[in-house]
């Protein structure tokens, strides 16, 4: 038996990714959960990534987001329950955030989720970055591999999410916003942004006193006459309510037709990927002599901030990855 | 390639397990690991052997810390060590913190523990000794 502890696509090119992906197939947890970790390190091998990209997934990708501490976790956790209880197995990312400084991440999300081992049962923890929008990169890949796995439910539940972190649009089916109490006036409701993108609205913590209000506010001010109807659903995670409810509510939502609804574009789309390998390219060549000279150029002040941008595109643009240490 | 943006090695489980209900020291810990860039998962109190086993299976965690103030660390170490040698994860290093008598130590050593570390241990001794023990996990 080969030990997949071991592999890794450095040691054996040619032959770990094929074992890998016959372990994935077959339903092996450990081959899932070391994908996962090629793709989060950005070390998955071509020929896996265009297997993923080529699979055509079946199961629905619902996210979950709002801001910090409106109860994503607790959320996730009790629809886990309701949907195991129905018999679908489940695949959750959990995005908390990596801290910019160094790079370390404190994920907790899986305190607030079922514990106990369960084989139709699947928990990743995945960071995500200053730059990204409350989710983790290659978010896409890492859905199509649970889908590959073959969970009937995928579960997203992004970090705690602004106003404008809308980037979860394109990479799930569904999208889910929590809100909570007391979190805003009327004028919030009308705001771009997050809850534009939102297929459904959780009024969550509905066991607090000031629910009826906010749900009232949320129901006159979303739904205008002539706006898109957004299903509206009171949920508490600590009562346990609501829950059957949601999940009838995502069921009947048709991915597709909402997805055309307000999908961001392909031009969006692509824009993201040449951000991402932007931002590759820079963290390749951050280091070397040409970066390092038009840093000391704007230093000495011999040019400003905008020439030395425009010059440091065209550094990123010249050099196709192919660059020395 | 410089090594920016490189995580290998650095997923950390950091879990109580048992009828244990004290987990300030674990928390510091794991705040202190979140500092020295690691990425620590902490999945909360009163876990399993085998629910502990399954989340460093599932997050393919390169350590396990484990957190005992209980004085059950002769039957529950073993126990997990056990587990994970089942399961295919003998690769995983383990760390054990808390109340541990300086009697147990050279016996959780003996079992495969990386490391004992007792109360007071400055957080930067455990992330230089996570980061001098690389172990066979990673190419």
């Amino acid at each position: 038996m080969v030990n997949l502890a071991r592999l890794s696509p450095s040691e054996d090119l040619a032959a770990a990714p094929e074992i890998l992906w016959d372990r994935l197939v077959a339903g092996d947890r450990r081959a899932l959960a070391r994908l996962l970790t090629w793709i989060s390190e950005d070390r998955l091998p071509s020929i896996l990534q265009d297997r993923l990209r080529a699979h055509k997934r079946r199961a629905k990708a619902i996210a979950i987001t709002g801001h910090g501490g409106v109860g994503k976790s607790s959320l996730v956790g009790r629809l886990i329950e309701h949907v195991r209880g129905l018999g679908k197995t489940v695949g959750v990312l959990a995005c908390d955030p990596e801290s910019p400084l160094t790079g370390g991440a404190l994920l907790g999300d899986r305190a607030r989720m079922p514990s106990l081992p369960d084989e139709g049962l699947f928990i990743r923890s995945v960071t995500s970055s200053r730059s990204e929008e409350a989710i983790a990169r290659h978010l896409d890949l890492m859905i199509l591999a649970l889908d590959v796995f073959g969970f009937d439910v995928i579960l997203i539940e992004t970090a705690g999410a602004g106003q404008a972190d809308t980037a979860i649009r394109d990479a799930a089916d569904l999208v889910v916003l929590l809100v909570q109490p007391e979190s805003g006036d009327d004028l919030q409701w009308q705001k771009a942004g997050v809850i534009e993108v939102a297929d459904v609205l959780v009024v969550h913590k509905a066991d607090l006193p000031t629910t009826d209000r906010m749900e009232s506010q949320l129901r006159s001010m979303v739904n205008l006459p002539g706006c898109k109807e957004v299903p509206i659903v009171r949920v508490s995670s600590l009562k346990g309510t609501g829950l059957p409810e949601l999940w009838k509510t995502l069921e009947k939502i048709d991915p597709i037709r909402s997805f055309k609804g307000h999908s961001l574009g392909s031009a969006w789309k692509l824009w993201n990927l040449a951000r991402e390998r932007l931002v590759r390219r820079f963290q390749e060549m951050s280091e070397t002599q040409p970066i390092a000279a038009l840093a000391g150029r704007l230093e000495r002040g011999e040019i400003n901030e905008d020439q030395a941008t425009d010059d440091l595109l065209g550094l990123l643009r010249k050099t196709s990855g192919q660059v020395a240490p | 390639m410089t090594k920016l943006g490189d995580t290998a090695n650095k997923r950390v489980v950091l879990a109580k397990v048992g009828l244990d209900g004290h987990d300030r020291g674990i928390q510091i810990v794991a705040r202190g690991l979140r500092d020295g860039g690691f990425q620590v998962i902490y999945p909360g109190l009163w876990q399993t052997p085998e629910a502990v086993v399954r989340t460093v299976m599932d997050e393919d965690a390169d350590w396990l810390g484990l957190s005992l103030l209980s004085g059950a660390h002769m039957t529950l170490v073993p126990r997990i060590l056990g587990l994970l040698k089942e399961a295919g994860l003998e690769q995983v290093r383990i760390l054990v913190g808390g109340i541990i008598p300086e009697d147990d130590i050279p016996a959780l050593l003996a079992m495969g523990v990386s490391r004992v570390f007792g109360p007071g241990t400055p957080l930067s001794e455990i992330v230089d000794h996570m980061n001098q023990d690389l172990g066979p996990n990673r190419g």
